[in-house]
């Protein structure tokens, strides 16, 4: 045993220096670390895929009854809703919350607060994590989609974009809700059951917005979930409106970056409040 | 490697820290003793970077304490802090990867981490499968993948049974014998005992004593001390002081210092016609310096009184 302990001190030390090269492997390790952890858990991946297939073809069959649509054409305008109100609302939002909480009720925190990990770094891990699960749930709603006939039209690197501000957006603020309000497990559920279900129905999730009264559309107006769907869905039809789309984008972008500094500064806030061993 | 200097916190109006002063040699154990706080942890907290200080300097291998200092440190805290759902082998990953270990260097420190606290065949075992000592042999394991310059224990044998204690002593003791400077804070005064060539007394963020253990011992006037244990304490204790012994309480126990090393028969003689249920001689050890120290509120080499004061208050 002695021996091997030496080993520890007799090898030499090759500590990688500061600069792009640090963030770059802390965010690489932070993303490994919550998808291995994902991985072995397996359940969260499972549902996360089901939830949004199952949610695809209800809408998809709803629609295809309702608005007298062929079957390819309601699933090509259910697949949007589906992914960005849905899919990336539970495993984007819900999922990065419950990193949060699962870290401070591990006490893992306290952890990452004393090595050299940068709040930066953390916080992009976090992003390219759920990224990966987001582009998951991205190819399986359109693989479902396109078997159901729906073609891809539009403008596919545009709604890349979209996916990925949506994406941006849900972490940045699930990281808010994770740090300053939900302190447990069982909160993440209680946020999620009275803000986000609201938010998805009046996003457009699981309606279509244009059978939404007057009021109600001024008030989805305020909902960035709103945004993702119209912005998703008026890139990827055959005709595309820049004048109609613009706005939609232009509200994305900005709440995705307001969410992003706000995640950011939720975090070092609570390294203020929590970093004491 | 760990220099301290003048260092002061308060929390609000209430002083955590006292013009702390604090020097661990390069390859040292140093113990860093005191009741609940009385400041360890908050000194830890500052050396770490979690804290700042109101005033005073805190220097670690000649540098400043930084986010950039926190790469030089390796730290088991009291909790394990462990992911319960990765390996053990993904944990050291993730914190090698972390702390910029190179990946031409990594397996090969993550395995001789493995082997030097005795998990290679629990390697791909999910922390949440491991025993509490396991885990704290993963814990120390984790706090030296980056070959940190100081490693700092804060209570590493806190809730371990004595089996893994003796387990953990004996890593601690290889990091002595590598030369590891470490500071290792602990309510076990056995543990301080066998393991630190020097050690600190804190008490309302003051040191209040400081030195080997040797060093502590010559500082308390007495060659040995004896434990008595009598319905007529205060016959005991006025008993006592005649033949010259000082009374102490510690605890429930009645001790007197004695200035001399004495047979029990003798010592026997000297509470004759008291009833004494038991009486025992011991040597001075942390212990009875330790509860001198805090429970006086003064630090050591002040003069002896010459009456107990009010033993029982």
């Amino acid at each position: 045993m002695e021996k091997t302990f030496y080993l520890l001190y007799a090898g030499g030390s090759e500590h990688k220096g500061n600069g792009l090269n640090k963030y770059w492997r802390e965010t690489v390790a932070v993303a490994r670390r919550i998808l291995t952890e994902l991985g072995r858990r397996r359940r969260s991946l499972i549902f996360w895929v089901i939830f949004p297939i199952f949610v695809l073809l209800l809408n998809g069959f709803i629609l295809e009854e309702r608005a007298n649509l062929t079957t390819a054409e309601a699933f090509q305008s259910a697949a949007p809703p589906t992914l960005v109100g849905a899919a990336l609302f539970f495993s984007c939002l819900g999922g990065s919350v419950a990193t949060v909480v699962s870290e401070r009720e591990q006490q893992t925190l306290k952890r990452l607060f004393i090595s050299p990990l940068s709040g930066t770094s953390y916080f992009l891990g976090i992003v390219l994590a759920h990224t990966c699960i987001g582009v998951g749930q991205t190819l399986v709603v359109f693989l479902v989609a396109a078997l159901m006939g729906a073609p891809l039209e539009g403008f596919p690197l545009l709604a890349g974009l979209i996916i990925l501000l949506s994406i941006a957006t849900y972490v940045g603020v699930g990281f808010i809700l994770g740090t300053q309000f939900a302190r447990r497990t069982e909160d993440v559920n209680a946020l999620v059951a009275a803000f986000g279900v609201p938010l998805l129905i009046l996003g457009g999730a699981f309606l279509p917005t244009s059978l939404f009264p007057a009021m109600l559309l001024r008030l989805a107006e305020f909902n960035p979930i709103y945004h993702m769907n119209e912005a998703l869905t008026g890139v990827l039809s055959s005709e595309l409106e820049w004048a109609a789309i613009a706005p939609h984008l232009w509200f994305l972008s900005l709440f995705a970056a307001a969410m992003i500094v706000g995640g950011w500064l939720s975090y070092r806030r609570m390294i203020w409040v929590e970093r004491r061993l | 490697m760990l220099h301290i200097e003048h260092l002061t916190k308060t929390y609000g109006d209430r002083p955590v820290l006292e013009n702390l002063n604090l020097s661990v040699s390069t390859g040292e154990i140093y113990g860093l003793l005191g009741p609940n706080g009385a400041g360890k942890t908050t000194t830890i907290n500052i050396i770490c970077n979690l804290l700042k200080a109101d005033s005073g300097v805190v220097e670690i291998n000649g540098q400043p304490v930084s986010d950039k200092t926190k790469a030089l440190i390796g730290i088991v805290p009291q909790e394990n802090l462990l992911y319960r759902s990765l390996t053990c082998r993904e944990t050291l990953q993730f914190f090698a990867q972390i702390y910029g270990v190179g990946a031409a260097v990594r397996s090969h420190r993550i395995q001789s981490c493995l082997e030097a606290v005795n998990l290679v065949d629990r390697a791909n075992s999910t922390v949440d499968t491991l025993s509490g000592g396991m885990q704290r042999r993963l814990s120390i394991a984790l706090a030296l993948v980056h070959q940190p310059k100081l490693v700092i224990l804060d209570e590493p044998t806190t809730g371990l049974d004595i089996e893994a204690r003796y387990e953990v002593w004996e890593f601690i003791r290889q990091l002595k014998a590598q030369g590891i400077t470490t500071l290792l804070t602990t309510h076990l005064l056995e543990e301080a005992e066998r393991l630190c060539q020097r050690i600190g007394i804190l008490k309302g963020g003051r040191l209040m004593a400081e030195g080997s253990l040797e060093e502590l011992r010559q500082r308390i006037p007495a060659q040995e001390v004896v434990v008595v244990q009598t319905s007529q304490e205060n016959e005991a204790i006025l008993r006592g002081q005649q033949q010259g012994f000082t009374p102490r309480r510690y605890g429930s126990d009645l001790v007197f210092w004695l200035p001399r090393s004495m047979e029990l028969r003798e010592l026997v003689d000297c509470f004759n016609g008291i009833a004494i249920d038991s009486i025992s001689r011991q040597p001075v050890r942390l212990e009875h310096i330790y509860i001198e120290v805090t429970q006086t509120g003064k630090g050591l080499g002040f003069p002896l009184p010459s009456a107990l004061p009010d033993p029982w208050d």
